[in-house]
């Protein structure tokens, strides 16, 4: 422990107060299923950041041990979560969370998809490889033999 | 934060040059002239040699490098999880966040919980997820992955959790609240405010009492994350103080196990079931 160390400590609640912030929008804004679990553990990892942080500034062990605790939950909510994902899958055929809008409360509005953007027209580009040297002929009955083992 | 010293910071400049000259003189260049190669090993184990050397005499500049290289990677990434529309794609961006977090985690003096966060949840969960996403993935973007609730709303919540947050942290700097300051430092203020006030009755006795608080109770020292043999004390603590907290997570994840296996099997139940009364539905209509 130096004297350094509030410096050092209030950057690294800034890294996890930003993780968890983004986690927060990530879960409030995406409909896919899996990206709101991600999202969903993001915030678990600024927690732990902030947790690991504390710790290193009070010179102990409490915020490692609750982080180890954090990894614990964030194993089982992962089977449980992906588990329940699968399983309104194979009902709905859709990650969507939006499949699942009769659950919501009396008061809120349904979410229809009305206005879509277009669809991607443009195929993704992927990297290729510029064609090198001649193309050797080759004897269908050579690919057959084989000279070496 | 002490400046850092022109001398150092020289160094360390001819440290990168050199790195960049012996990486030029190394790279493959269409010509085999041994001569160059061999001045390019040589430059490079000196500059090897001065990063040792600078890093040394920098002290704190090399962690506080690190630490910035680490965050931005974990932000960043972060951000490109949000943001990316395909979920594979966020999936890779989170793993790479999660290299990044681990590195803050390494850099703040977690070592067994930087190679733990990089073990269990880039290589268990998130390949888990990857995994379902594979299984249950339409090709191509689905509807939903385009167009995202309330993003505006989101990204406001987003700002105003993300500045009261800063807000608080900032005003850690004007001084820590009694309740979260750390043991020796709250035995070293409270020796301060009793010399203050009895200063001329304790003069004599002080100094040594005051060196004692202030080095802090020896039982802090020894729970000192950044000494020695850190990863065993930290299994001493969690099975020690923690014992039963250890217990209860090994019921959570037996719990977890039986409860998610229970929800598959009555899950495939349900859905046999279903399909058994359509067929038999079918038979019905079609007589």
């Amino acid at each position: 422990m130096n004297a350094a160390s509030l410096p050092l400590l209030q950057n690294a609640l800034t890294v996890g107060a930003i993780l968890f912030s983004l986690g927060l929008v990530g879960i409030l804004t995406r409909r896919n299923l899996i990206v709101m679990f991600l999202a969903a553990e993001m915030m678990l990892q600024g927690i732990s950041v902030s947790l690991v942080a504390w710790s290193r500034y009070h010179g102990d062990f409490g915020g490692h041990v609750l982080v180890i605790f954090v990894l614990t939950v964030a194993a089982c909510e992962a089977a449980v979560a992906l588990v329940f994902v699968l399983q309104a899958f194979s009902r709905t055929g859709r990650l969507d969370a939006a499949a699942w809008q009769s659950l919501r409360e009396a008061t809120v509005g349904r979410t229809i998809d009305r206005e879509l953007p277009a669809v991607d027209t443009v195929p993704p580009r992927f990297p290729t490889l510029t064609p090198a040297g001649v193309q050797p002929a080759t004897d269908a009955d050579d690919a057959l033999e084989r000279e070496h083992v | 934060m002490n400046p850092v010293p022109l001398a150092s910071g020289g160094l360390l400049a001819g440290a990168i040059v050199a790195t960049a000259a012996s990486l030029w003189m190394l790279l493959p260049n269409g010509r085999e002239f041994q001569s160059t190669r061999r001045l390019g090993l040589l430059l490079g184990a000196a500059a090897m040699l001065a990063f040792v050397a600078a890093g040394r005499r920098l002290g704190g500049l090399g962690e506080e490098a690190v630490f910035l290289l680490v965050s931005l990677v974990a932000v960043v990434s972060a951000a490109a999880t949000i943001v990316s529309r395909s979920p594979v794609y966020a999936a890779i961006w989170f793993a790479l966040s999660l290299t990044g977090v681990a590195g803050v985690l390494l850099v703040l003096g977690a070592q067994f919980l930087g190679v733990a966060t990089i073990v269990v949840y880039a290589g268990a969960i998130l390949v888990m997820f990857l995994f379902v996403l594979m299984l249950a993935q339409p090709a191509g973007l689905a509807p939903y992955d385009r167009v995202s609730n309330e993003p505006f709303l989101a990204a406001l919540a987003g700002a105003v959790l993300l500045g009261v947050l800063s807000l608080s942290i900032g005003r850690l700097s004007a001084g820590v609240p009694a309740c979260c300051a750390p043991p020796a430092r709250a035995a070293a203020a409270a020796d301060a405010a009793g010399a203050a006030t009895d200063a001329p009755t304790a003069a004599g006795t002080t100094p040594a009492a005051a060196a004692d608080l202030a080095a802090g109770p020896p039982a802090a020292v020894a729970a000192d994350p950044l000494s020695d043999n850190q990863v065993a004390r930290l299994g001493a603590e969690l099975f020690g103080r923690h014992l039963v907290a250890v217990e209860a997570a090994g019921v959570l994840l037996l719990v977890a196990l039986i409860g998610a296996i229970a929800i598959v099997s009555r899950g495939e139940a349900a859905l046999a079931a279903e399909a058994d009364a359509v067929r038999a539905a079918d038979r019905r209509t079609s007589r």
